[in-house]
């Protein structure tokens, strides 16, 4: 059962923010962790600000000169059904076919997702990787930040009181890049990721990337990974390298879901599928 | 009981009962219920595994608007438990698990409920928890109940042993154990572990009770079993059986979990205590798994001798069971797997040893199967290994020793053609994989650097109903105007198609139309007639007897007050299509429909009366079994099987995709064939859950970690196999109905391991302890093997 | 316009099953306690409250819904059906038919919303393959059945009509 609170569902952007100023306020966006939160843990917040009337957060866009822009209340299912968006960021989307069930994913959206900033959300490899941008709103006007900005630890977010994320803007990676998506779940229908990672190579501009969720308190982008990808790109060594750097760089704990030592051992699976599906395939569901 | 040819109804697809109900909404479960000025109850529930209550605070709750009322384990005086009355209503003194209720709130809104509960502050003296079974079998270890020798048991049957943590201990003694080895050219020892489960039926367990003027009481539960329900609670609370009424509705699903009783006594005495309003407790998901009962872990240790030709000539097996703070079913479930304990095999020699143990974790239940697919995780695994040290292929070796017409089992019960083949199930499945024995070393090297392998692996299963030797059942079936009949039992439908299948026998005796039996979902012990319990698939087999009988009873009085009518002998009639005639004259004649409220003559007079069968069942020639040597005869009915298997192992991540599935069972006679075919898909796939991803997960001191099914997984549509098969023999069982065996439970045995050889099979690897995860499997390849548990 | 902490009862106005309806609800109460405690339309059920297990699915805007996780309030405006709007007149649909023919329920808690989220998905596409239905129904735990009646049903539908 959820406590006794107030709601108020405001129609501008303008409104909420004044609305979130109120203490003990919070946003709810499609509700799929918010509720239950609300019905499990103590969490009693005074007053729920419903995001849904809010035009502005609607939108999806993918322009050639602006890359891909996401508002923020957009649902996972409705980054699945725009078909220009599979073809165009396919991990991206095949992280979102992931998330919970299709009902789930039918009132999940992109802003909640990441505001919950689980370090498993399955969004975040895969944005990390495109270096996204999120336009965060506040009453003091707008602010981007990359994604990497928004973990703070597990299920801790840096956005201040009142502050919103708008929308998600996800830059073009360039006509050669290749991307996937790879996730470790317990059963072959729903469930948290043990590890989920994503990738993108690109052989014209020199890029690399990897971002493995699951294995620390935030999701975890591989650093320095261009200059190794440039220094050398034969297969071989620069699968060994990525292997020696993602395991000096996570750090997996034991939980119910999965021990640090298995998660590990996936780490460095995936990271050697996911460099054969960047090599050869970037279809796919990912699911593993 | 003779088996005829040309039956209409039984045998045959014929459209569930409760369809229309269930897929339009309209099936009303608990669940769905409110009773006009309807309390709805909330419990404060220990989070510790073993504490000492020092205090309860309860008024701040009390003084809550809209609280009716709180209530704390000290002020009821009643113990409750199925076959050892161990468990307070509500914890008194002391918890025993974490999850284990210590106060409850009635109040008129939910919220309300819940918040009063978190107003109460208990403050606990923390103690030491014992965890395992063994340990707790130690000389030295924490005593979970320090007063056994005080409690009420069954006598005879169940010895709970006092200043000790062992609920009952179950001997079977079949031949010399110690000579039986030492005739051994091979003794191997394994030991292996299935962890504490839920069953998570869709439904969670509910209840509304109401405390009505006079010391009588109506209770509507989410319950397999209203009239041992009803005995129990009258037990506990010392009032009157009539004066308890219990109705079931639809049931979201049991399994095991819902017979017995649960949550009526607290839901009664909140009742009571809040001036006899009606008060609903309905489980959260969360409490489902961490307050309502779950199915054993197990240890099982093996030690068995077998020649070099390949026959076992002794078996001595140890069990270890945890059964967590309370009896409940466990200690039967210790029994029944006892005296199922060696497989369906012919053991000269066996010594089981069948110990259920107290621990600080939530109390263990019957779940489907009852034991068996624990003991046959290991007993089948245990056949793969012993094959494979004598060189022997494990069909081949299995045919060797399983139970043939003339063998007697470790309980000393002869088999005969009649007990069922399972050497024809096993050879069915063996087929259905193309088993062509394991593959070869060189074959499994040449898989691994391809990174998937593949194997195959075979079990055979079998299973009696485990209950007392006399239970009993009995139906009513209450004829309409229009000749069309209700049939009145309290056998419990909560999915299996026991009513169907009772209503195509009902068709089919009274020679009427399938759409003329009525079957009400709404069992009542005010009206509908007394049955034991629906457990240990006995439903269709003891309920389609009474129905038979019931519905013999019902032609009689027809024929009877016909024969006035048509002044001949009742010997002279025969029904059919709804009528009766005369034998050797069939125009002679008179519709079910002018005869079943009486037969009224053209001046008004009117012979006869309403007509009402009355059938009746109880199961007949079993005995007790002896204390010391576990001799005797348990089992109404053995249904056999054997699951065979094909599986592809990701050799990276360790994911056990099934490829194929086969199960074979003797079931006597198919009662409805789509009916049978969805009992045995689900009790496969419920199979799958336990052998690869079920457990319930515990901290050291005994939390459990996964009370959700956000950590607790259970198969879903994606997690299938690719293709799954069914076949089944058909050995009658001479009084089964129309030759059937009960095979409710068992598509579920042996599922884990027909897994578990097929993983021994494509890696090359034994495992010993489940669930075959893809982290134990990843870990396994690295380590060069599944440990034995210690 | 009015303190919005004040907001604690909310006018709600929607339809359900084709129906309009007008209530007002506390602003904590979810959809489905609405549909099951004020409508008293009860063949949505609580599996778990939390998303995981689909009981409580119904259609919210024609898209399948954990109505569990919905509020009532968020459910303004909204059409809403539930399983007892799909027989119309006693008429069961195709797929309620199918279910029956194909021995598709069990203990039948998790029914209603298996048929929900296999209708709409046969209305956004009347010819599902496999792996779609699968998906479509991957939301919805059943403990009974092992699914393969289930999709056996709904394929049974798929494959028939223009």
């Amino acid at each position: 059962m959820i406590a006794p609170l107030a709601y108020t569902k405001p129609r501008s952007l303008a409104e909420a923010l004044e609305l979130l100023q109120i203490a003990h306020s919070l946003p709810l966006a499609g509700g799929t962790d918010l509720l239950v939160e609300l019905k499990k843990s103590n969490k009693r917040p005074a007053l729920l600000v419903d995001l849904k009337g809010i035009p502005d957060l609607d939108e999806l866009a993918l322009t050639a000169d602006r890359g891909l822009r996401i508002g923020a209340n957009v649902t996972m299912n409705r980054l699945i059904e725009s078909g220009e968006l599979v073809s165009a960021f396919p991990a991206l989307t095949d992280a979102a076919m992931t998330v919970g069930t299709d009902q789930i994913r039918n009132r999940a959206t992109v802003g909640g997702n990441l505001c919950h900033a689980s370090p498993s959300a399955d969004l975040a490899p895969p944005l990390f990787v495109l270096d996204t941008q999120l336009v965060v709103a506040s009453l003091q006007g707008e602010r981007r930040i990359p994604i990497s900005a928004l973990w703070q630890g597990a299920k801790q977010n840096t956005l201040q009181p009142g502050e919103l994320i708008v929308q998600i803007e996800v830059p073009w990676p360039g006509a050669a890049a290749k991307m996937a998506f790879l996730k470790k779940m317990r059963t072959a229908g729903h469930d948290l990721a043990l590890v989920n990672m994503a990738g993108l190579l690109d052989p014209v501009q020199g890029r690399c990337r990897i971002c493995i969720g699951g294995c620390a308190c935030t999701p975890v982008l591989l650093p320095g990974t261009d200059t190794l990808y440039q220094e050398s790109r034969d297969p071989d060594q620069l699968t060994a390298r990525l292997l020696a750097l993602a395991e000096a760089t996570i750090v997996p704990i034991d939980d119910v879901r999965a021990s640090a030592r298995y998660r590990r051992e996936i780490v460095a699976v995936f990271l050697q599928r996911l460099l054969k599906l960047l090599a050869v395939e970037t279809k796919g569901w990912g699911r593993c | 009981m003779e088996t005829r040819q040309n039956l209409r109804f039984v045998g045959h697809t014929t459209a569930r009962k409760d369809g229309v109900a269930k897929v339009t909404g309209s099936a009303q479960f608990v669940h769905d219920m409110a009773l006009p000025g309807m309390l709805y109850g909330k419990l404060v529930r220990s989070p510790h595994a073993s504490a000492r209550i020092v205090r309860i605070d309860t008024q701040a709750a009390e003084a809550m608007p809209g609280v009716r009322a709180v209530l704390v384990g000290g002020e009821l005086n009643a113990k409750i438990g199925l076959y050892v009355r161990d468990k307070d209503i509500l914890a008194r003194d002391f918890v025993r698990y974490q999850g284990e209720a210590v106060a409850a709130v009635a109040a008129t809104e939910e919220w309300i409920a819940e918040e009063a509960c978190r107003a109460i502050r208990v403050e606990y003296e923390v103690l030491p928890p014992v965890l395992d079974p063994r340990q707790a079998m130690q000389p030295d270890a924490p005593l979970v109940h320090p007063d056994l020798e005080q409690y009420h048991c069954l006598k005879g049957v169940f010895c709970p042993q006092p200043k000790t943590n062992i609920a009952h201990q179950q001997k079977i003694r079949k031949g010399n154990v110690v000579d039986g080895f030492a005739q051994s050219d091979l003794v191997v020892e394994t030991r292996f572990y299935s962890p504490p489960v839920q069953h998570v039926a869709l439904e969670t367990h509910t209840c509304i009770a109401q405390a009505l003027p006079g010391d009588k009481v109506e209770i509507w539960s989410s319950a397999q079993s209203p009239f041992t329900l009803r005995n129990l609670f009258s037990l506990c609370f010392g009032l009157a059986q009539q004066d308890v009424r219990v109705h079931v509705p639809y049931v979201g699903g049991g399994f095991g979990g819902k017979a017995g009783i649960h949550l009526e006594p607290l839901a009664y005495a909140l009742s009571r205590k809040a001036g006899g309003r009606p008060v609903k407790l309905l489980m959260s998901r969360e409490e489902e798994f961490n307050t309502m009962p779950s199915r054993q872990g197990l240890f099982s240790h093996y030690k068995t001798g077998v020649s070099k030709e390949g026959k076992i000539l002794a078996l001595q097996i140890e069990y270890y069971w945890d059964a967590g703070a309370y009896a409940d079913y466990g200690v039967n479930v210790g029994r029944a797997a006892a005296y199922s304990g060696a497989g369906p095999y012919q053991i000269p020699a066996c010594k089981i040893d069948s110990f259920v143990v107290y621990t600080n974790k939530v109390f263990g239940t019957a779940y489907r199967g009852f034991g068996h697919l624990e003991v046959l995780w290991g007993i089948e695994r245990n056949m793969d290994i012993l094959a494979c040290r004598l060189g022997l292929d494990p069909v081949e070796f299995r045919l060797r020793n399983v139970l043939m017409p003339g063998d007697t089992t470790i309980t000393g019960e002869p088999i005969t053609e009649h007990t069922g083949r399972p050497d024809f199930c096993l050879k069915q499945v063996a087929e259905a994989i193309h088993w062509q024995g394991w593959q070869s070393e060189e074959q499994r090297i040449r898989a691994r650097s391809q990174g998937v392998a593949r194997g195959k692996g075979v079990a055979l299963l079998h299973k009696a109903p485990a209950m007392p030797p006399a239970t009993s059942s009995a139906v009513l079936l209450k004829f309409n105007e229009n000749g069309s009949v209700d049939l009145l039992t309290s056998i419990i439908d909560y999915g299996q198609g026991t009513y169907t299948a009772m209503a195509q026998a009902a068709a089919e005796e009274l020679k009427i139309p399938l759409e003329k039996v009525n079957v009400p979902w709404d069992s009542d012990t005010a009206f509908t007639p007394y049955d034991w319990q629906t457990v240990a698939s006995r439903g269709a087999f003891m309920g389609c007897r009474a129905v038979i009988a019931a519905a013999q009873d019902a032609l009689r009085q027809i024929k009877e007050t016909a024969s006035q009518v048509l002044r001949c002998s009742v010997e002279d009639l025969v029904c059919e299509n709804e009528m009766v005639s005369l034998a050797h004259r069939p125009d002679i004649r008179l519709a079910y429909a002018d005869l079943v409220m009486g037969y009224v003559y053209p001046n008004g007079n009117a012979i006869g009366g309403p007509v009402i069968g009355f059938g009746r069942y109880i199961a007949q020639g079993l005995t007790h079994l002896d204390p010391e040597t576990g001799q005797g005869l348990p089992a109404l009915d053995w249904t056999y099987g054997a699951h065979g298997v094909e599986i592809e192992v990701d050799l990276a991540t360790g994911d056990i995709k099934i490829l194929q599935l086969a199960t074979s069972l003797d079931v006597g006679q198919v009662l409805n064939p789509q009916a049978l075919r969805g009992q045995v898909i689900g009790g496969v796939v419920q199979g799958i859950g336990s052998a690869l991803y079920e457990e319930l997960q515990f901290s050291p001191q005994g939390e459990l970690l996964n009370p959700g099914l956000l950590d607790y997984k259970i198969p879903t549509a994606r997690d299938l196999p690719e293709s799954m098969q069914q076949s089944y023999v058909l050995t009658k069982q001479p009084d089964g109905p129309y030759g059937a065996r009960g095979v409710a439970e068992h598509p579920m045995i042996s599922v884990p391991s027909a897994i578990g050889n097929a993983l021994y099979d494509a890696l090359g690897l034994d495992f010993f302890q489940l669930p075959l995860n893809a982290e134990r499997v990843c870990l396994a390849l690295q380590q060069g093997g599944n440990e034995m548990p210690r | 316009m009015l303190n919005p902490l004040e907001q604690t009862i909310i006018s709600l106005q929607l339809r359900v099953n084709g129906l309009p309806v007008q209530e007002d609800v506390p602003a904590q109460m979810t959809l489905l306690e609405f549909l099951r405690q004020r409508l008293r339309l009860t063949g949505a059920k609580e599996g778990c409250g939390s998303g995981e297990c689909g009981a409580c699915t119904v259609l919210l805007d024609g898209r399948p819904v954990n109505a569990c996780l919905v509020l009532a309030a968020e459910a303004n405006d909204a059409e809403i059906r539930t399983i007892e709007g799909e027989a119309r007149d006693g008429r069961l649909t195709p797929l309620q038919q199918a279910f029956i023919e194909h021995g598709a329920i069990q203990c039948g808690f998790c029914t209603s919303g298996m048929v929900l989220s296999a209708q709409a998905l046969l209305e956004r596409n009347p010819h599902p393959g496999r792996e779609e239905i699968v998906e479509a129904i991957a939301g919805h735990l059943c403990r009974c059945t092992g699914y393969v009646q289930i999709v056996e049903a709904i394929e049974s539908v798929a494959g028939k009509g223009s």
